[in-house]
């Protein structure tokens, strides 16, 4: 929560986030601040769209951590599709688990799948460069 | 000499085996024997050797010319002859001694239903990740990638693939995995989550090398032993057997052991088990990595997926998939309840691509069983296929088994050599089909 506010705060000035780890938004607020405050921002986010029943998003949860802490620069936000539903439904997952990077308010690109290396060369791909980044691939 | 050492380490995380595999023209192995025997023989007698190397065409035969010059000639000369004896042709030797055992093992277990509840739909899903991997360890391999839908989790692994539906588990492994080390934890597993084996159902063809198989899956007999010992005395309706074409060349058998508390088949699907050898080269070559590649085995499988054409063979599924290195493919095919795997070793001398899937004979939007078929087949042009079909619930139907074969012999080529049936109480009508080009 702190750190959905203090990317609100920092938000115009892109300043880089603080945390190394997984913010997990488990309510209709928390992803509306959070979401809304990287609206303006150029830094990477990555919605980590699964389910606490997911064996297949539990299986590649060490390896998300890992990149958390690895990529500084990047907010990675873990959402549950039973808990925000109306959010997971937005975004139009219907695998798990879905990963969904955004910048600046936009998809730039998504992962569908415990796909480690795919996940790692995309996030490396949009975390720097311009906000003009405005791929908008549906990974099929 | 060209041996090509083949490091498998990536594919096998737990493993860091290394076997050797040669194409048809060359013969290390009986270059083997014969530089051992010769350094049995030069340890006992002197002698003056000389060597020479024949032709290029095949690169390490070795002949050997001797001038004797002691009393135990006659000992010589038998050695002499032992070694010249060996056979020094491909066309004496398997095509390779030893290389990866693409032929897997598939283990499927089912579970009453009676504790699924629209409150509680998951079933066996709810099974926590640690312990599956447990299980998974055990059986000496592990996730590289995996999905899930509302349906089902698909796991893809170092040595094949893994399906978790709440009321059925289906593993398929290959190489020299300990699959039945699994039938015992996975019971417990599911007790765990209230559910209780309902059937059990263990297949597999016949191993390119069954002596490299520790134990007990060097004879089927053994692996029905101990697929017995792990589940409950009260499975009254139990068979195992083999069925073998009487003609076919090498001979490619089917093994089956079923065993439920019921006789009344529970699954609504068919399951068909494709297995292909002699794979067409050119097709084959799609599936070992290219050079600058980056070294993502994600985008590597995804081309892999797309230049082959296996995303064509149901357009509508959402296909995860991976690519091994140096070679080797696996990924399993997703779309609503259904499943499909395509696994594929592509080294000449040992190529094996295997496909599965669980369909409905009447399926209007997803596609002819024989067309389906066609399509997968079509993607590897093997010189060797069998089809092994299982109806489950479904009543037997003659003509869908004559159509496969006539869209096979149609669109591919293929002449379907034999065809055997058998009936499985609990699990249904197993027809076992085996194809071979025409010309052939």
């Amino acid at each position: 929560m702190g750190t959905a506010i203090s990317n609100m705060l920092g938000a115009g000035e892109g300043n880089e986030s603080e945390h190394s780890g997984v913010t997990k938004l488990s309510s209709s607020a928390q992803w509306q601040l959070h979401f809304n405050g990287m609206k303006d921002s150029n830094q990477l986010l990555v919605i980590d769209f699964s389910a606490s029943w997911c064996g297949p998003c539990k299986s590649f949860e060490p390896a998300v951590r890992h990149m958390a802490v690895k990529f500084t620069d990047v907010s990675f936000v873990k959402v549950d599709v039973d808990e925000l539903p109306e959010v997971a439904k937005e975004f139009d997952v219907t695998a798990m688990p879905t990963f969904v990077l955004m910048k600046n308010g936009k998809e730039v690109d998504r992962i569908v799948g415990a796909k480690q290396d795919e996940l790692e060369n995309k996030v490396t791909k949009h975390r720097g460069g311009d906000s003009d980044d405005d791929h908008h691939q549906m990974v099929k | 000499m060209h041996t090509y050492i083949h490091n498998i380490q990536n594919k096998h995380k737990l493993s860091s085996s290394f076997s050797f595999h040669y194409a048809c023209n060359h013969d290390f192995i009986g270059l083997l024997t014969r530089m051992l025997l010769l350094l049995y023989t030069l340890q006992n007698l002197s002698y003056k050797y000389h060597f020479s190397s024949t032709s290029h065409h095949y690169l390490s035969l070795l002949s050997l010319q001797t001038h004797t010059h002691t009393h135990s000639s006659a000992l010589f000369l038998l050695q002499l002859s032992l070694f010249c004896y060996i056979p020094t042709s491909s066309s004496d030797l398997p095509m390779a001694v030893s290389g990866f055992e693409g032929f897997e093992k598939r283990l499927e277990l089912r579970f009453f239903n009676d504790s699924i509840t629209n409150n509680n739909p998951m079933g066996l899903r709810l099974i926590d990740f640690e312990s599956l991997d447990q299980v998974l360890n055990e059986v000496q391999c592990t996730v590289v990638s995996a999905v899930a839908n509302h349906s089902f989790d698909a796991y893809v692994l170092s040595e094949s693939s893994l399906f978790v539906y709440p009321t059925k588990i289906i593993i398929k492994t290959c190489g020299t995995t300990q699959l039945l080390k699994s039938i015992r934890p996975l019971i417990h597993l599911a007790r765990n989550v209230n559910l209780t084996l309902r059937a059990c159902r263990y297949s597999r063809g016949s191993f390119i090398f069954p002596n490299s198989q520790p134990f007990p899956y060097t004879s089927f007999e053994d692996e029905v032993v101990i697929v017995e010992e792990s589940l409950p005395k009260s499975f009254r309706y139990r068979k195992a057997s083999v069925m073998t074409p009487s003609n076919s060349n090498p001979s490619r058998a089917w093994h089956v052991f079923t065993a439920s508390a019921d006789v009344e088949p529970d699954e609504t699907l068919v399951v068909v088990e494709v297995c292909m050898t002699e794979l067409d080269r050119v097709n084959a070559r799609s599936f070992f990595r290219r050079k600058g590649d980056e070294g993502n085995s994600d985008s590597a499988g995804k081309e892999m997926t797309r230049l082959s054409g296996i995303d064509m063979i149901n357009a509508n599924a959402f296909i995860c998939d991976f690519a091994f290195d140096p070679c080797g493919y696996s990924m399993n095919g997703v779309d609503g309840d259904r499943y499909s795997t395509i696994h594929v070793t592509p080294e000449d001398g040992f190529s094996y691509a295997s496909f599965e899937c669980g369909l409905s004979l009447y399926d209007g939007g997803h596609g002819d069983i024989a067309e389906v078929l066609a399509r997968a087949i079509d993607v590897f042009r093997p010189g060797c296929v069998s089809i092994a079909t299982t109806y489950n619930g479904e009543d037997y139907d003659h003509e869908v088994t004559k159509r496969v074969e006539r869209v096979l012999a149609k669109k591919l080529g293929l002449k379907c050599r034999s065809r055997l049936m058998d009936e499985f109480p609990g699990s249904g009508t197993v027809v076992y089909q085996s194809f071979t080009p025409r010309r052939k």
